[in-house]
C-alpha cells in the first residue's frame, strides 16, 4: 500500500469501467474495489473521477443505471452495460491493444535503432 | 430527451446523487471496520479518502450535462438575490445601461423604419418604381400623358400610378383640418395586393372617366380617428374639395401607401384629379410638361427581367417628351433615360434626407454605450474588491474557477438584460420624440415604430454583448485571487485597502471627461441636424403661418379684369389679416418658400448676350420682412409699387445679381420680360429697386439656390394668380388659425376649398 500508485492513463478510465461493468450489474463502490483488486492494488480510482465518469457514461447511454438492493439489503445504484456500451468497449479494447503494442515496440527497441 | 422535466426534478436527481455517494462512503467504512479499524477511525479515514464531496457532486452534475442549464438558473437566482441586496448599485447600473441601450435601440428603430422595413404590400420584392434620370440621381414622377402612354402600350409590365395630394374634406358640414391624400389609378390596390378591411377597394371601373367617379377610400387611421371604426361609414357621403364623394372602403391598418413616412388618409381615383384640385389645371386633359405628378409603380410580367422591360418602356417614354425648344448658346442637356428601381422598402424622401445623419447618430450612440460599458466595468471592479472574501469562500468550498467566472458573467448579463428591457421602453419614447423632430410642419411623418422581431433581437443581442463586455474583465480579475490572502482579509478589516481604488479613480475621471466630451459632440451634432433643417428655410419658421389662397378665377388671371379683381381682393385680405390680434405682419407670395415649383421658370438675356436661368416669383409688400430675407441693397416693395400707374419695379436676389450683373450695381437696371404693363401687352419699362438675400430651396437633389426675380402682383407676367398668405405671428398660433381661416374664407366665399394652415415649423 505504501508503494506509489501509478496514475490511470488519461482516457482509459472509461474503458476500465466499461470492462468491469461488462461482467454484470455492479455499483460504483464495487467498480472501484474491483479495479483495485484485479490490478493487484495498483490502480486506485479516486471517487472524484469515478462518479463523474459513471455519470458521463450513463449520459452517453453506454451504461444503464438502476436502483436495487445489495446482498446486505441496502439500496444502491447498479450500473449495467448497454448494447451500445458493449460496442464501445470492443472498439476501445481494440484501440488499446494497438496502442499497447506500438508503445511496447518503441520501449523495447535498442538505443541504436531509434 | 427529458432534460426539461429533469431540470425541474432537480431535487430527485440530487437526492439520488447524494444517496449514491453516501452509499460509497458507508461501504468504505464497512470495509475498514472489517479490516479491524474502530468505527470512528474508519469513518474519518473514509471521509479523507473520499475528498471534497461538493466538488464530486458538481462534476457529476456537469457529467450529466444538465449542468449548464441548471447552473445557469442557479447563477441567475443567485444574481437576482445579489442584485436585490445591493439595489442602489444595481439601479445605477441598470439606469445607465437603459440609457445606453435605449439610445441604440431608438436609433436602430428609426434606421429600421426608414431604411429596411419592407412595404406592407404583396410581394414587395417584385414591386418596381419608375423614374427618369438625366445623368443625375433619378427623379420620380411623370406627366399623366407619359404615364398613360407607358401603361397602355406595354405587354411586359403592369403599371399603376398615384399622386400625393392635400385634400380639404368636409364631414357633416364641418371642414376637417387638411388631410394628406392620394390620387390613385384604378389598378393601384390590385397591383399592390392590398385588400380593404371593410368595403371594397378603388378598382379599374372607378377610374375610367374624368370627374366621373366620386368614390373615396379612407385609411384605417383616419377611419379610427374620425369615424370610431364604425362600419356604417361605407356608403356615407363626404365632401372632398367641396364635391360629394361616397366612401367605399377602408385600407388595412398597416398600409401607408408606398412612401415611408407618409400617411395618406383619403384615396380617390386619379380620374377625379380635376375635381379635387379644382383650382389647379386639369392635369388629365391638359397635361403640362412641367407637372410630373404621377408617381409610377410597376410589376413585370412573369419571366421578364428589368433590363428587358426598360428598353420598350423607354422608347414609349421618349416618344412622349416634346422636343426641346432650340435656344442658342445652350449647353446640350444629357439625354433622359428611364430607370426602374426596386420599391421593396418604399420610396422615401426621409431616406434621402436622414440616412446619413441616422448612421452618424448610430455611431455616436454606440460610443456612448461603449463608454457606459467601461464605466460599469469599472464599478464592477470596485465592487469585486469588496466581494473578494465572498468569492474566496466559494472557491474554498469547491466552486470551480470557470464556474465563478460564469456566475459573475451571468450577473453582468442579467444586469444588461434588465437595462435592455428598460431601454426598449425608453427607446419607444425616444423614437417618438425623434420623429416629431424630423417632421417638418407641413406633413406629419408617420412611421411604423412598433418594436418588431428585428428590433427585439437587436436589443437582446446588444444587451448580452454589453453584459459580456463589461462583465468579463471584472470576472477574470476577481477570480484571480489569492485564497489565503483574501480569507485573511475577511477576518481583518473585511475591506480592501485604498490603494486598490486609485487606478479605478483615475479611470473614472477619464471616463467622466470622455462622456462629457461625447455629450458635447452629441449636442453639437443635434445642432447641426437642426441646421440641416434650418438651411431650407429662410426665416424663423416657427412663427410664420401659411395659407394657400386660391380664389375662383385665380388660375386664369390673364382674363380681362381678373387681375384687377384679384389685386383688390388680395390688398383687402392683407389689410384685414394684419388687423388680427397676434399677427405682426403679413404678406402674399406665389411660391412656397421651400418648394418653388409653382414659380414661372425662365431665362434672362442680358444686353451683353448672357443667358441666365432664373425664376420669376410674385411678392407683396412685407414679403421679405415676413420671411426674414434681408434687403442687401436698395429697398423692398411698398404699396406705391402696386399702383398700376406707378413705374414698374422689381427686386432680385443675390444669385441673380451675381449671375447677371457680376459685381456691377444692379439697382436701376431693367427687369426684362418678367414684368408687363397692366392692361397692356408687352413688357413694361421697369427697373430693379433692390437686392434681397438668397433663399434656399429643396428638391430631390438637396439644397440649392437659384436666380430669382420678385415682381409686384399687378406687373407680374404670369397667368397664375394663386397666392400663398404668410402671417408672422407672436405667441401661440392656436387661437389665431381660426381667425386667419375666417378672413381667407371671407375673401372669397365661392371657393369651397383652401389648403392647410401649417406653421412653418412646429
Amino acid at each position: 500500500m505504501t508503494t506509489p500508485k501509478p496514475d490511470i492513463p488519461q482516457g482509459t478510465l472509461d474503458m476500465l469501467i466499461l470492462k468491469v461493468v461488462a461482467a454484470g450489474p455492479i455499483h460504483g463502490y464495487a467498480v472501484a474495489q474491483k479495479i483495485l483488486a484485479i490490478s493487484r492494488d495498483v490502480l486506485q480510482v479516486q471517487q472524484g473521477s469515478l462518479y463523474p465518469a459513471l455519470h458521463r457514461l450513463e449520459k452517453r447511454k453506454l451504461l444503464q443505471a438502476e436502483w436495487k438492493a445489495t446482498d446486505t439489503g441496502r439500496e444502491a445504484k447498479f450500473y449495467r452495460l448497454t448494447a451500445k456500451g458493449r460496442k464501445e468497449l470492443e472498439a476501445e479494447a481494440l484501440n488499446w491493444e494497438h496502442l499497447r503494442k506500438a508503445i511496447e515496440l518503441i520501449m523495447r527497441s535498442a538505443e541504436g535503432e531509434v | 430527451m427529458n432534460w426539461w422535466r429533469r431540470l425541474f426534478n432537480r431535487d430527485r436527481s440530487e437526492r439520488q446523487l447524494n444517496a449514491e455517494l453516501q452509499f460509497h462512503l458507508e461501504e468504505q467504512v464497512r470495509d475498514y471496520v472489517q479490516a479491524g479499524m474502530s468505527e470512528s477511525e474508519a469513518r474519518r479515514k473514509a471521509r479523507l479518502a473520499f475528498g471534497a464531496v461538493d466538488g464530486i457532486r458538481e462534476d457529476c452534475r456537469e457529467a450529466q450535462s444538465l449542468f449548464l442549464m441548471e447552473s445557469t438558473l442557479q447563477d441567475l437566482r443567485y444574481s437576482v438575490r445579489g442584485m436585490r441586496k445591493s439595489w442602489v448599485f444595481t439601479s445605477v447600473v441598470v439606469v445607465s445601461l437603459a440609457l445606453g441601450i435605449g439610445a441604440n435601440t431608438a436609433i436602430f428603430t428609426l434606421i429600421d423604419a426608414v431604411m429596411w422595413r419592407m412595404l406592407p404590400v404583396r410581394d414587395p420584392d417584385t414591386l418596381l418604381v419608375a423614374g427618369y434620370t438625366q445623368g443625375s440621381p433619378p427623379e420620380y414622377g411623370f406627366t399623366y400623358k407619359q404615364y398613360r402612354a407607358m401603361r397602355d402600350n406595354t405587354e411586359i409590365a403592369e403599371l399603376a400610378g398615384y399622386s400625393p395630394v392635400q385634400l380639404s374634406v368636409t364631414v357633416d358640414g364641418n371642414l376637417e383640418p387638411t388631410l394628406e391624400g392620394q390620387l390613385v389609378s384604378g389598378n393601384y390596390f390590385s397591383l399592390l395586393g392590398v385588400n380593404p378591411v371593410v368595403g371594397r377597394p378603388i378598382g379599374i371601373e372607378d377610374d375610367r372617366v374624368p370627374k366621373g367617379h366620386p368614390v373615396a377610400m379612407l385609411s384605417y387611421g383616419y377611419w379610427k380617428r374620425r369615424f370610431a371604426l364604425e362600419p356604417s361609414v361605407i356608403g356615407r357621403s363626404i365632401l372632398v374639395s367641396g364635391s360629394p364623394f361616397t366612401v367605399i372602403g377602408v385600407t388595412p391598418p398597416e398600409f401607408f401607401g408606398v412612401e415611408v413616412g407618409a400617411s395618406p388618409a383619403v384615396f380617390v381615383p386619379m380620374m377625379m384629379q380635376p375635381t379635387v384640385m379644382a383650382v389647379v389645371e386639369n392635369l388629365l386633359e391638359n397635361p403640362i410638361i412641367m407637372r410630373t405628378w404621377v408617381q409610377t409603380l410597376a410589376r413585370l410580367k412573369p419571366g421578364v427581367s428589368v433590363q428587358q422591360a426598360l428598353g420598350p418602356l423607354e422608347t414609349i417614354y421618349k416618344s412622349q417628351i416634346p422636343p426641346r425648344p432650340k435656344i442658342p448658346n445652350l449647353a446640350p442637356v444629357p439625354e433622359r433615360r428611364l430607370v426602374l428601381t426596386s420599391a421593396a422598402t418604399g420610396l422615401s424622401d426621409l431616406r434621402r434626407r436622414f440616412s446619413q445623419p441616422l448612421f452618424v447618430l448610430m455611431w455616436i450612440v454606440s460610443i456612448v454605450l461603449l463608454i457606459a460599458c467601461a464605466n460599469i466595468a469599472n464599478l464592477l471592479l470596485a465592487r469585486a474588491a469588496s466581494r473578494r472574501s465572498e468569492l474566496a469562500m466559494r472557491v474554498a468550498l469547491g466552486a470551480g474557477h470557470r464556474r465563478l467566472i460564469r456566475q459573475l458573467l451571468a450577473e453582468a448579463v442579467l444586469l444588461a438584460l434588465t437595462g435592455g428591457c428598460l431601454g426598449i421602453a425608453l427607446a419607444q419614447w425616444a423614437t417618438r420624440f425623434l420623429v416629431v423632430y424630423m417632421s417638418s410642419g407641413r406633413t406629419p411623418i408617420v412611421l411604423d415604430l412598433s418594436p418588431d422581431l428585428r428590433i427585439l433581437v437587436f436589443t437582446a443581442a446588444v444587451s448580452i454583448l454589453t453584459g459580456i463586455l463589461f462583465g468579463l474583465a471584472p470576472a477574470l480579475r476577481a477570480t484571480r485571487l489569492d485564497l489565503a490572502q483574501a480569507l485573511k482579509n475577511r477576518t481583518g478589516s473585511g475591506r480592501t485597502t485604498g490603494s486598490h481604488l486609485r487606478p479605478g479613480k483615475t479611470l473614472a475621471i477619464v471616463q467622466v471627461s470622455l462622456s462629457l466630451l461625447l455629450l458635447i459632440t452629441a449636442g453639437l451634432f443635434v445642432r447641426s441636424l437642426q441646421n440641416i433643417k434650418d438651411q431650407d428655410k429662410t426665416s424663423e419658421r416657427d412663427h410664420v403661418l401659411i395659407v394657400r389662397v386660391e380664389p375662383r378665377g385665380s388660375d386664369q388671371r390673364s382674363l380681362p379684369g381678373t387681375s384687377q379683381r384679384l389685386g383688390r381682393l388680395y390688398t383687402d385680405l392683407l389689410q384685414r389679416v394684419e388687423q388680427i390680434p397676434g399677427v405682426r405682419s403679413a404678406s402674399l407670395g406665389n411660391v412656397s418658400p421651400t418648394k418653388p415649383e409653382t414659380g414661372a421658370g425662365g431665362r434672362f438675356l442680358t444686353s451683353s448676350g448672357k443667358d441666365v436661368a432664373m425664376q420669376t416669383q410674385v411678392a407683396y409688400p412685407g414679403y421679405f420682412d415676413v420671411l426674414s430675407m434681408p434687403i442687401l441693397t436698395g429697398r423692398a416693395f411698398t404699396w406705391d409699387d402696386f399702383r398700376e400707374t406707378s413705374p414698374a419695379g422689381c427686386v432680385i436676389n443675390e444669385t441673380f445679381a451675381r449671375d447677371v450683373y457680376e459685381g456691377e450695381n444692379p439697382i436701376g437696371k431693367p427687369c426684362g420680360g418678367s414684368l408687363r404693363s397692366p392692361g397692356a401687352k408687352g413688357p413694361a419699362v421697369s427697373q430693379i429697386i433692390g437686392v434681397a438675400k438668397d433663399s434656399k430651396y429643396t428638391n430631390h437633389r438637396g439644397l440649392y439656390t437659384q436666380a430669382v426675380l420678385y415682381a409686384p402682383f399687378p406687373f407680374a407676367n404670369t397667368s397664375r394668380g394663386q397666392m400663398i398668405l404668410y402671417a408672422r405671428i407672436a405667441g401661440d398660433p392656436g387661437p389665431i388659425i381660426p381667425l386667419l381661416r375666417e378672413e381667407v374664407w371671407k375673401a372669397d366665399k365661392d371657393v369651397p376649398q383652401f389648403s392647410s394652415v401649417p406653421t412653418l415649423l412646429e
